[in-house]
C-alpha cells in the first residue's frame, strides 16, 4: 500500500505555542511522519523552523499569488454558521460594496457568499501580526478556513487531519472543497473551559465540525463520552486515542527544607480546579503540618486564590512560583512528593505525565482522562476535597503506597508513547480513507 | 498668635529580596543590600545631605531661634551606619547644633503596640539605647509608627516616662475642638499629647508641589500668615522628612520654601518650639479620647494601610506570632532578622486600596504588585521558620 498523504490543520505550533495544544501536534506529527506524508498547515510558523520529516506551512509564510490562483475554484459552504460567530457579523466590513448598490441582479445570500469567500491582502496580513488568539480570534479562525481551503485545492492529499475548534471550520472547508475525508482530534473543547451553562459560538463550530466529520479522535474516553453525551455525535464516529509524552531525563534534587512538597502545575483557571486544591491544602496542613504545597503557573484565579491562602492563614505552608519555564518545571518536579491535578473538567492532563516520569505519585480528579493512563493514580471528584486530602495524606505517611503508586506510574507512563498513539491514528485513517 | 512646632520623620526599612519559593530553606540574606543601599543613596543624595546643611545653616544664622525635631528610625540609622556614615555623621552635626530635638519611637519603625507589650517595650528601649549611643541623647516625647495612637499607648508612654507623645489630629475624636492645644488622654496623671494639624501640615507635604492646589504656590509669607491666623497655643507641622527634595523635588521649589520659612515667622511674630518646649510651656486643659488606633495614614487615618486586608492581616499575625519561639533561641541575629520584618513598610507595601491612597502605597513599592510583596514576605517568613526550627532543635528547645 502506498503512503497515505494526509494535511493536518493545527494551529499552535512549537516554537510558537501558549499551551499544551502545540506540544501534542508536534509529538504525534513527528510520529506519524515516520508512516505518512505528512504537511501541517497552521496560522503562524516561524520561518526558521525545520522538522525535516514533515512539511510545516505558516500562513504568514504564503503568498497572495499562491491563493489567488485557486480563488475561482472555491465557494464558502459553511457560511451559516460563520453568521454565528459574533466578531464576524459584517462580512463588508473590509470596504467591499454592499449587494443592493450592484447592477448585478442574482440572489443576495449568494452574492454575499462569492465575496466572503474572496481573501484579501490586508485578510492574510492579518497572520503576520504576531498573536495566534487575542480579541479578533474569530475573524482569524475565519480567514484560515478559507485560505486552507484555497491552498488545499493546490495540494495532493488523501485525508485532512484538523485539531480542535479554532481549526474545525477550515477542516470542513478542505472537506467541501475536496471530497477528502475529514478527522478532527479533540485535545480540549469549550464545555472543559467554560463547564455545561455556557455553551456559545464557539461550541456551535465544535458541534458542526464534529457532525461533518468522519471520525473524531477525543485524547480520551473520558473526552469522548463529554462528545457523545454534550454534542450529540454517534458513539460509532468517536475513537479516543491517548496522548504520548516526550521521555525527559528525570533527575532528583534534595530539598531546601525539611517538609515534603505537594505541587499543583498548571494554568489558574476555573477548569484547573485551584481552588480545591486549596480547599485540600488547607484539610491536609490541619493534619499533616510538615508539609508545603506549591501552585506554580498563573491566570486569572491567582490573585483570588492569594486572598482564600491568606484568609485561610495558609500562607507559610502554600507557595506561588508564578509562571515557570520548562527548567524551572523541571527542577520542581524533582523535588515533589506528590502531584495533585484537581482539574474539573481535563481532557488529558499531559502533566501528570510529566510528573510520573520523576517517580512522582499521583492524586487526580476523576473528571481528568489521564486518569485512564496512569492507572495507579488516586482518583477523587474533583469537588471531593475530604477524599483528595486523605488520598494526599496517605501518600505522605505510607512510604510502601507512595512506593506502590509510583511503580505502577512509571510502568503506565513506558506505554505512553507518540508512537503507540501514531499507530492508532494510521488505523483509522486507513479506515476512513478506504 | 500659636507657637509653631516641626517634627519631621526619618526612616527607610529593610527591603526583601523578590524570594521566590526556590529559596525556602537557604537559610541565607533575605534583604536587597543592593537596592536598599541605593535608595539611601539617592534619598541622601536628594533629601538627608541638602535639607540636614539648608536646617544647620537655618539654625546658625537664626541664633536658635529656629528649632525642629526628628525622629529617626533604628532601621535607618543602622543603614547609614552600614552603607553611608557620612550621612550619619551629618545628622549627628545638626543635632549637635543644639536647635535639633530627637523623639524617641520603636527601633524597627513596627506595629508591635498593636501586637505585643513586650516586644514594644523592647523595640522602644533599644531605640532609647541607640539615640544614647549615636547621639548622646535621652528623648522626652514619644512617637509612636506613623502616629498610630490610642488612650493606651498614651499611658503606656507616661508609664516608660515620657512626658509628651504625639498623634494625628484626627477630626472624629476632636469632636470640633482645635489640634493646636495640648491635651490630656484619659487616664494619665501629666503626659501631654501633641496633636498634628492635619490641614497645615498636608498643605506643606502633599499639596505644596500640586499645580493643581488653588493656592500654588505656596510662599513662606503666605504660609506664616496662616499660621499667625491660627487659634491655640501651638500649631504641630509633622511630616516626613524625605518630603523635602524626594517626594517633592527641589525643582517644586521646596528647599527655597523652607530656606525662607524662618524669616517669614519672625516677620510674623511667631516663635517656634520643639514637642518637649512645647509640653513644658502649655497647659494641656481639655481631654481629648481616642478609644480606637489612629494613625496619620491614608484618608480613614486608622490601621488600614498595614491591616486593611487578608494578606496584610497574615503576614503580620504570622511574624508577631514568633516572638515567643525565638527569643527563647536567644540568639540576637536571629531575633533581629526576625525584628526587621515586623517593620510597617513590608505590610504597607501589601495594601491593595485604589484611589490616590492606593497610588501612593504604590508610589513607595519596590515590587510590582501588592500580591507579590505578600508572596515574597511569606518566603521569607517560610525561611525564617525553617531557621528557627534549626536553631531551637540544635538548643534543645524541640521544634
Amino acid at each position: 500500500m502506498n503512503r497515505l498523504r494526509v494535511l493536518k490543520l493545527g494551529w499552535e505550533f512549537p516554537p510558537l505555542i501558549n499551551g499544551g495544544l502545540g506540544v501534542a501536534c508536534l509529538g504525534l506529527s513527528q510520529a506519524l511522519a515516520k508512516s505518512v506524508d505528512l504537511t501541517v498547515l497552521v496560522p503562524m510558523s516561524s520561518p526558521d523552523a525545520d522538522f525535516g520529516d514533515f512539511t510545516l506551512r505558516g500562513l504568514n509564510q504564503v503568498r497572495m499569488e499562491e491563493i489567488e490562483t485557486a480563488e475561482d475554484r472555491y465557494r464558502y459552504q459553511s457560511f451559516a454558521q460563520v453568521r454565528q460567530i459574533p466578531v464576524f457579523l459584517n462580512p463588508y466590513e473590509d470596504g467591499e460594496p454592499a449587494p443592493t448598490s450592484t447592477p448585478i441582479q442574482e440572489n443576495s445570500i449568494t452574492f454575499q457568499e462569492r465575496v466572503f469567500s474572496k481573501t484579501s491582502r490586508e485578510q492574510l496580513e492579518v497572520f503576520k501580526l504576531g498573536e495566534l488568539y487575542g480579541p479578533n480570534l474569530g475573524k482569524k479562525v475565519v480567514e484560515f478556513s478559507k485560505i486552507a481551503a484555497k491552498l488545499a485545492l493546490l495540494e495532493e492529499f488523501d485525508i485532512i487531519h484538523a485539531h480542535d475548534w479554532m481549526t474545525f471550520l477550515a477542516g470542513v472547508e478542505v472537506k467541501k472543497a475536496t471530497g477528502k475525508p475529514l478527522v478532527l482530534h479533540v485535545h480540549a473543547l469549550q464545555y472543559d473551559r467554560s463547564g455545561a451553562d455556557d455553551f456559545g459560538w464557539i461550541y456551535e463550530i465544535e458541534k458542526y465540525g464534529m457532525e461533518q466529520a468522519d471520525c473524531i479522535i477525543p485524547v480520551s474516553r473520558y473526552t469522548g463520552e463529554i462528545i457523545a453525551s454534550h454534542y450529540g455525535i454517534p458513539v460509532a464516529k468517536i475513537r479516543p486515542v491517548h496522548n504520548g509524552a516526550e521521555p525527559v531525563a528525570s533527575f532528583a534534587t534534595r530539598k531546601k527544607f525539611p517538609e515534603k512538597l505537594v505541587l499543583f502545575l498548571g494554568r489558574l483557571t476555573s477548569q484547573k480546579g485551584p481552588e480545591f486544591f486549596l480547599e485540600t491544602a488547607a484539610r491536609v496542613i490541619a493534619q499533616y503540618p510538615d508539609v508545603r504545597f506549591v501552585v506554580a503557573g498563573t491566570g486569572d484565579k491567582l490573585r483570588p486564590l492569594i486572598e482564600s491562602g491568606a484568609f485561610r492563614g495558609l500562607g507559610s505552608h502554600f507557595h506561588f512560583t508564578g509562571f515557570l519555564d520548562k527548567e524551572k518545571v523541571h527542577d520542581l518536579l524533582s523535588m515533589t512528593d506528590v502531584y495533585c491535578m484537581p482539574s474539573v473538567s481535563e481532557p488529558f492532563g499531559l502533566s501528570a505525565l510529566e510528573a510520573a516520569q520523576f517517580g512522582i505519585p499521583a492524586v487526580i480528579s476523576k473528571q481528568s482522562g489521564v486518569a485512564e493512563v496512569l492507572k495507579g493514580a488516586l482518583l477523587a471528584d474533583y469537588w471531593d476535597v475530604e477524599l483528595m486530602a486523605k488520598h494526599i495524606c496517605d501518600l505522605l505517611t505510607d512510604s510502601d503506597l507512595h512506593a506502590t503508586v509510583a511503580e505502577q506510574a512509571k510502568l503506565d507512563i513506558a506505554a505512553s508513547t507518540w508512537d503507540a498513539a501514531a499507530a492508532k491514528v494510521l488505523k483509522i485513517y486507513q479506515e476512513v480513507s478506504c | 498668635m500659636p507657637d509653631v512646632c516641626l517634627y519631621f520623620q526619618v526612616h527607610q526599612p529593610n527591603r526583601l529580596l523578590p524570594y521566590d519559593f526556590f529559596r525556602i530553606g537557604e537559610n541565607a540574606t533575605h534583604e536587597d543590600d543592593a537596592l536598599n543601599a541605593s535608595i539611601l543613596d539617592k534619598v541622601a543624595e536628594k533629601c538627608y545631605l541638602p535639607a540636614n546643611s539648608m536646617f544647620q545653616r537655618l539654625i546658625e544664622e537664626n541664633h536658635g531661634r529656629f528649632r525642629m525635631a526628628l525622629s529617626i528610625s533604628g532601621t535607618l540609622i543602622e543603614q547609614m551606619q552600614r552603607f553611608r556614615p557620612d550621612v550619619l555623621e551629618s545628622f549627628k552635626n545638626l543635632v549637635a547644633s543644639g536647635g535639633v530635638e530627637l523623639l524617641a519611637e520603636t527601633y524597627y519603625h513596627s506595629l508591635a503596640f498593636v501586637h505585643s507589650n513586650k516586644e514594644f517595650d523592647r523595640q522602644v528601649d533599644m531605640h532609647l539605647q541607640l539615640l544614647e549611643d549615636v547621639f548622646s541623647v535621652r528623648p522626652r516625647v514619644f512617637r509612636n509608627t506613623e502616629l498610630i495612637y490610642n488612650d493606651a499607648i498614651a499611658a503606656k508612654a507616661e508609664t516608660m516616662g515620657f512626658d509628651g507623645v504625639v498623634a494625628e489630629g484626627v477630626a472624629r475624636n476632636l469632636n470640633g475642638l482645635s489640634p493646636n492645644f495640648l491635651y490630656r488622654a484619659p487616664k494619665t496623671a501629666r503626659i501631654k499629647t501633641l496633636l498634628r494639624n492635619t490641614r497645615l501640615s498636608d498643605d506643606l507635604s502633599f499639596r505644596f508641589s500640586d499645580p493643581n492646589w488653588s493656592e500654588h504656590p505656596l510662599t513662606a509669607e503666605k504660609f506664616a500668615r496662616w499660621l499667625a491666623e491660627s487659634d491655640g497655643d501651638v500649631v504641630n507641622l509633622f511630616m516626613d522628612y524625605e518630603n523635602i527634595g524626594e517626594h517633592q523635588w527641589e525643582d517644586t521649589g521646596i528647599f527655597d520654601f523652607w530656606k525662607a520659612i524662618p524669616e517669614a515667622i519672625d516677620d510674623a511674630g511667631l516663635q517656634w518650639v520643639t514637642p518637649s518646649e512645647g509640653v513644658d510651656l502649655y497647659r494641656s486643659s481639655h481631654s481629648y479620647s481616642s478609644s480606637s488606633l489612629t494613625s496619620w495614614a491614608d484618608a480613614e487615618r486608622d490601621l488600614s494601610a498595614w491591616m486593611g486586608n487578608v494578606m496584610q492581616q497574615e503576614a503580620i499575625g504570622k511574624i508577631h506570632n514568633l516572638e515567643q519561639k525565638i527569643l527563647a533561641v536567644n540568639d540576637p541575629e536571629l531575633t533581629h532578622t526576625w525584628a526587621k520584618m515586623q517593620t510597617s513598610d513590608h505590610f504597607y507595601w501589601m495594601a491593595t486600596k485604589g484611589g490616590t491612597d492606593g497610588s501612593v502605597h504604590r508610589y513607595f513599592t519596590p515590587y510590582p504588585s501588592p500580591y507579590d510583596a505578600y508572596i515574597y514576605f511569606m518566603n521569607v517568613l517560610a525561611d525564617l521558620q525553617i531557621r528557627l526550627r534549626r536553631a531551637r532543635e540544635a538548643k534543645g528547645l524541640g521544634s
